[in-house]
């Protein structure tokens, strides 16, 4: 049984240097966007099939009462209780033992039910390969015993990578130090949606982040989705066996017909 | 086409065997090649990130000839394996379809730029080079310098070229030894 692995974010730490985004594309070939300044630093302005980390930077609404400037890295959780794994109708989306959730890309049909379900909204459909993509978490280096590219190239170490328990535990530390300062801090992704692999230490309320306060999944949606699927499935089904069978009995009363006729 | 119940019952199963087979297979295929390291193969060598002053460690990740990853140094002292985005996006320095490979030379007073040989190009840098110094080293006084030279260094030198360079513009007594950012 292999330890389960997790990424420790701590926004109070991310400078917004963005060498995440880079290292990201750099490690995982992903080509770069052309994009236009819309007056934010935050650039590509949101995820997409080929940007699977960002930092968000946030101008709270109180920005004239209190200002401040925040940086969030956008990325997948890599769920416990992952929505997107659920609904994955062919099983490209698997969680592994070490807790991430990755796609794999040859049996994706890009159906986009992920795209849809995800709280988040991580998974970004790929136009030119026609599945969908989002964060790995490096699995290839996780598994070769590297860190992932994000996580390695951190400067200021917001960006950490450990073993659950032990990031949990570097989380509580800096936690006391925050609280010290005067922040009330939250250990976003202890417990949401059964636990995550990439959990934020916010030293604010996570609306402010763009983050769901308590994200849940879109359960209703999936089964009114499934049902879609499968009442025109079985109606072709019907549909196909109708056919046969007509088309044999139609044959046999042919068929009697003849031999009668030649008597 | 007339088709018995049997038939009917043994293409359903040779289908159904068929498909799970051939998802099956490519699955395992898929998963065995994405979980192999992407330079597990390539040569590695350290070098120091050619931007700023803090000159962090990578290693640069060579296999036929190409450079297919640069990433942080875990074992460098300055940065322990950390990069900013401008470090982490130095494999587009080797790899990139903009790179100019060619001598492009722009006459005075022409707004035009035409390509020129390499051959064409370092004889003519040289023979201005003779030019300005003789020019200057004219006037009968012995010196080690010459005033009317200067020496612009580019961003994406490493530490390396930078050493060669500065070598360079010394032996030729150049003083105004320059880079490119600090303008």
């Amino acid at each position: 049984m292999m330890t389960e692995v997790s990424m420790l974010i701590d926004v109070a730490k991310c400078i917004g240097c963005r060498g995440c985004q880079v290292a990201c594309k750099q490690w995982n070939q992903r080509p770069a966007e052309k994009t236009k300044f819309t007056g934010t630093y935050q650039n590509p302005p949101r995820l997409s099939a080929n940007t699977w980390t960002l930092i968000q930077f946030i101008e709270p609404e109180d920005y004239d009462e209190n200002p401040r400037w925040l940086f969030r890295k956008q990325q997948c959780h890599h769920c416990v209780d992952a929505p997107c794994e659920q609904v994955c109708p062919t099983g490209a989306i698997k969680k592994l033992e070490n807790g991430i959730v990755y796609i794999n890309q040859s049996i994706c049909t890009g159906c986009k039910y992920c795209v849809e379900v995800c709280p988040f909204d991580i998974p970004q459909f790929d136009r030119a390969s026609g599945t969908v993509r989002k964060c790995w978490m490096c699995l290839d280096r996780v598994k070769n015993g590297l860190e992932p590219a994000c996580a390695t190239t951190c400067p200021t170490g917001a960006v950490s990578f450990g073993s659950r328990t032990g990031m949990l535990a570097v989380a509580r530390e800096r936690q006391n130090i925050l609280e010290k300062q005067g922040f009330s801090t939250r250990i976003y992704g202890k417990d949401e949606l059964g636990g995550q692999h990439v959990m934020y230490l916010l030293p604010e309320k996570a609306s402010i982040y763009g983050l769901p306060e308590a994200p849940r999944k879109p359960t209703e949606k999936i089964f009114w989705r499934w049902l879609l699927g499968v009442i025109p499935g079985m109606a072709i089904l019907v549909a196909i066996f109708a056919y046969l069978f007509k088309q044999r009995s139609a044959s046999d009363t042919a068929a009697s017909d003849a031999k009668s006729g030649g008597e | 086409m007339k088709i018995t119940r049997r038939q009917f019952l043994k293409l359903t199963g040779v289908t159904a065997f068929a498909t799970i087979g051939i998802f099956k297979l490519e699955a395992i295929q898929a998963k065995a090649e994405e979980l192999r390291l992407r330079i597990r193969y390539a040569k590695q060598t350290t070098t120091i990130c050619p931007y700023c002053a803090v000159g962090c460690g990578e290693i640069v990740s060579v296999s036929n000839g190409k450079v297919i990853n640069i990433e942080g140094d875990p074992d460098h002292p300055i940065n322990e394996g950390s990069l900013c985005s401008k470090g982490s996006a130095l494999y587009q320095v080797a790899n990139n379809d903009l790179r100019l490979t060619k001598v492009k030379y722009r006459a005075p007073g022409s707004a035009y730029w035409e390509e020129k040989s390499w051959n064409w190009a370092i004889d003519r840098i040289s023979s201005r080079i003779k030019e300005t110094r003789d020019a200057a080293l004219s006037d009968g006084r012995k010196v080690n310098r010459i005033d009317s030279l200067a020496a612009i260094g580019g961003a994406a030198l490493d530490n390396e070229e930078c050493y060669l360079y500065s070598k360079f513009m010394r032996a030729l007594g150049v003083v105004y030894i320059e880079h490119q950012a600090r303008i």
